[in-house]
């Protein structure tokens, strides 16, 4: 039983980092442009199925394939922008439409270039088996795509709250006019985000390839996935969406090991549901309520601004 | 005098040149087939076309002068609602009779609706229960979950099993094929216990660590379709369950897996007509191949041997009907009906609800670079290796 219940958290860690390495990019673009890109799973797919081209064409591991799939996706990523930055009226919405039907392009590109059948990566290291203690069992590519999730997570917040691009991102998803006057360029700054969302799209890419198999189909739930960890965490915070992400994982593998695999998606949504009708801003919500706040929601004697200038909340 | 007799010549030899005309007018039946091109079925469906298209090159090369055979596809986009809309298109076409259709969610909306509209539809796609069972007298279907339980049963039994964990996709056909399977055990004595997952599933480590833990079972059997059978064998690779065999549904003992996937599916068996290579010999069975590699510049496998068998069966009904008087929906399940043919996948007539009673499978087992059968004995082509699994 304790050993049935510790693979069970362990695979579930695991699984969660990967959802949270999934979610990242939408989570970024989602708190500072407040626009839903529901390409965003394709974006993941692409970079999937550039990594399957260069291994079956030139014999590269997904690994090496990276650098070329930075590009490639980076640079749909940029025209995803674009298209959105043509958005005059509505942004939210309309651009939830164009996105849309980007995912349905993206979908039937990819199904046309490499067709339907299942690909993976015969790469023998990324499936060779981990195993600690002769009790805890995991893939190679699954613990480094855990790995490579943690410190894009810990990087993209230092970089948010401590670099200037970083900075003046979050000025521009305050106030886009305010942050003109203080000579930041809003619509180049979206358009890093976009482009750096393409970035973490492409690690997540990489790793799903090696761990697991793809095909044209996938980036509709691969959006789905981004985009529930992304509320779950609350609007524009990242570190949450790495605790959303571990929460979701080892319930699911919890359920899948005591109860039934076909409860799994259910017992994800419940804990989704559970955790918003306790906490409406999500689990970014938790730490603002731990605060013991005044009446403009900072705390008494505080240097810092009023929360509703703070849209991202990165602390 | 001379003249009268000029002109009555003249008109008989103008009426026996219509009427020759008439005669070897050749006559174009549409025949139609919804098929998935696109979406999650869409590898299975283009191997199911294209056994489909080697059928209708065969009945076109076959009576040529007569009938030409006309196939209209339509892409389902492995999508209920688009395979009805399909049906509906191709009978606004003028097809006599469907051929096609893969994934019982999709079938069973797809033939009522060709039901609805009086069109003879066979498949060998759809292996749910219930789509023999609405009463419809003109839906036929080649391949039955009774012809997969029963092989993945025998491949049990042979192994001396005692117990067997069955992991299944938990959508109609495959909970149908897992819940047969279950009772196939159950007449062989054989204890089984059974685990369903959701098909958006990526990761089965929980499931399978399960299994080794608590089942502990000799052969593990899996029913759902490939990135499933992919996923589960990897996470089995790593936590190495104590089993005899491994042995999954369709779409597993396949060259596509073979090629693609072939350390992970090394010594796994599952349900194959056929063996890879495919060998064949004499006959129809080695024009099949022949017709099938000039139009297709591959070998067939068996899923394109099924489309086949479904389309020429389909296709003689239709002749049958035209020389029995006409061609009309009734007239095309009537003769359906009469079928009973000698064929690349056995013996095949329809019951009264459309089922091909004598309908049953093989096992094929991944040795290598190919696909042996190895059950049932009389159409093995190598012996079971064993341990029956990849590690």
């Amino acid at each position: 039983m304790f050993e049935l219940t510790l693979q069970a958290v362990f695979s579930g860690l695991l699984s969660g980092a990967f959802y949270a390495l999934i979610a990242l990019g939408l989570a970024l673009v989602f708190g500072t442009m407040k626009v839903i890109n529901l390409a965003h799973g394709e974006l993941i797919l692409l970079a999937a199925y550039v990594a399957y081209t260069l291994e079956s064409v030139a014999g590269w591991s997904p690994l090496a394939s990276l650098p070329v799939a930075l590009v490639v996706v980076g640079i749909c990523a940029a025209g995803v922008y674009f298209l959105i930055s043509r958005i005059k009226r509505d942004r939210e919405l309309n651009s939830l439409i164009l996105t849309f039907g980007l995912a349905i392009i993206i979908t039937n590109g990819i199904l046309m270039i490499w067709s339907a059948d299942v690909r993976s990566t015969g790469g023998d290291w990324a499936h060779g088996a981990f195993v600690l203690g002769d009790s805890l069992f995991a893939m190679n590519a699954e613990l480094l795509a855990a790995g490579v999730s943690v410190v894009l997570v810990v990087l993209l917040y230092l970089w948010l709250n401590h670099s200037w691009y970083g900075r003046a991102i979050r000025a521009v998803s305050s106030s886009s006019e305010a942050a003109k006057l203080m000579g930041v360029n809003p619509r180049q700054l979206e358009l890093l985000s976009f482009i750096i969302a393409g970035v973490l799209a492409t690690f997540a890419g990489v790793a799903l390839y090696s761990a697991q198999t793809i095909a044209p189909e996938l980036g509709h739930n691969l959006t789905i996935t981004a985009f529930i960890i992304t509320v779950l965490a609350g609007m524009g915070s990242i570190s949450e969406v790495l605790v959303g992400g571990l929460l979701i994982g080892v319930i699911e593998a919890l359920t899948v090991t005591y109860f039934s695999s076909s409860l799994r998606e259910l017992s994800g949504f419940v804990l989704f549901l559970a955790v918003l009708l306790v906490l409406p801003s999500g689990l970014s919500g938790l730490k603002m309520k731990t605060r013991k706040a005044g009446p403009t929601g900072v705390s008494p004697g505080s240097s810092e601004k009023p929360a509703r200038q703070k849209q991202l909340q990165h602390d | 005098m001379f003249k009268q007799l000029l002109l009555k010549a003249t008109v008989v030899a103008a009426l026996a040149c219509m009427s020759a005309t008439a005669l070897a007018e050749e006559k174009t039946i549409k025949i139609g087939s919804q098929v998935p091109l696109t979406g999650g079925l869409a590898r299975v469906g283009l191997d199911f076309l294209e056994g489909i298209q080697v059928a209708v090159k065969q009945a076109n090369d076959d009576n040529e002068g007569q009938y030409q055979f006309e196939l209209l596809t339509i892409d389902d986009e492995t999508a209920p609602a688009k395979a009805v809309a399909a049906v509906e298109k191709l009978a606004s076409q003028g097809v006599v009779a469907l051929t096609g259709g893969y994934g019982s969610n999709i079938v069973g909306p797809a033939s009522g609706a060709a039901h609805e509209l009086g069109i003879p539809y066979i498949t060998s796609g759809g292996m749910a229960v219930g789509l023999t069972q609405r009463g419809f007298k003109n839906f036929f279907r080649l391949s039955n979950l009774e012809g997969y339980s029963k092989a993945m049963a025998g491949l049990a039994k042979m192994v001396d099993a005692d117990k067997v964990s069955i992991v299944y996709n938990n959508v109609e056909s495959t909970t149908d094929l897992a819940e047969a399977l279950e009772r196939a055990l159950d007449k062989a004595g054989i204890e089984s216990v059974i685990h369903s997952y959701d098909g958006s599933t990526g990761n089965f480590t929980p499931l399978v660590n399960r299994i080794r833990l608590q089942d502990r079972p000799d052969v593990i059997a899996m029913v759902g379709y490939e990135n499933d059978y992919i996923a589960i064998l990897r996470a089995a690779k790593i936590l190495k369950p104590d089993i005899k065999a491994i042995v999954g549904g369709w779409s597993l003992a396949t060259a596509q897996m073979n090629s693609e996937f072939n350390d992970v599916v090394q010594g796994v068996a599952g349900t194959s007509m056929l063996p890879y290579p495919v060998h064949f010999s004499g006959g129809e069975a080695q024009r099949f191949a022949e017709t099938f590699t000039e139009l297709h510049d591959k070998t067939p496998d068996y899923i394109a041997q099924f489309s086949y068998v479904q389309t020429k069966l389909l296709i003689e009904a239709i002749l049958r009907a035209d020389k029995a008087g006409e061609i009309t929906g009734e007239s095309i399940a009537r003769e359906m009906h009469k079928t009973d043919s000698e064929t690349l996948i056995g013996r095949v007539t329809f019951d009264e609800n459309g089922d091909n009673p004598h309908f049953a499978n093989h096992i094929g087992q991944h040795q290598g670079d190919k696909v042996e059968l190895v059950w049932p004995e009389s159409a093995a082509t190598a012996q079971m290796v064993l341990p029956g699994r990849p590690w």
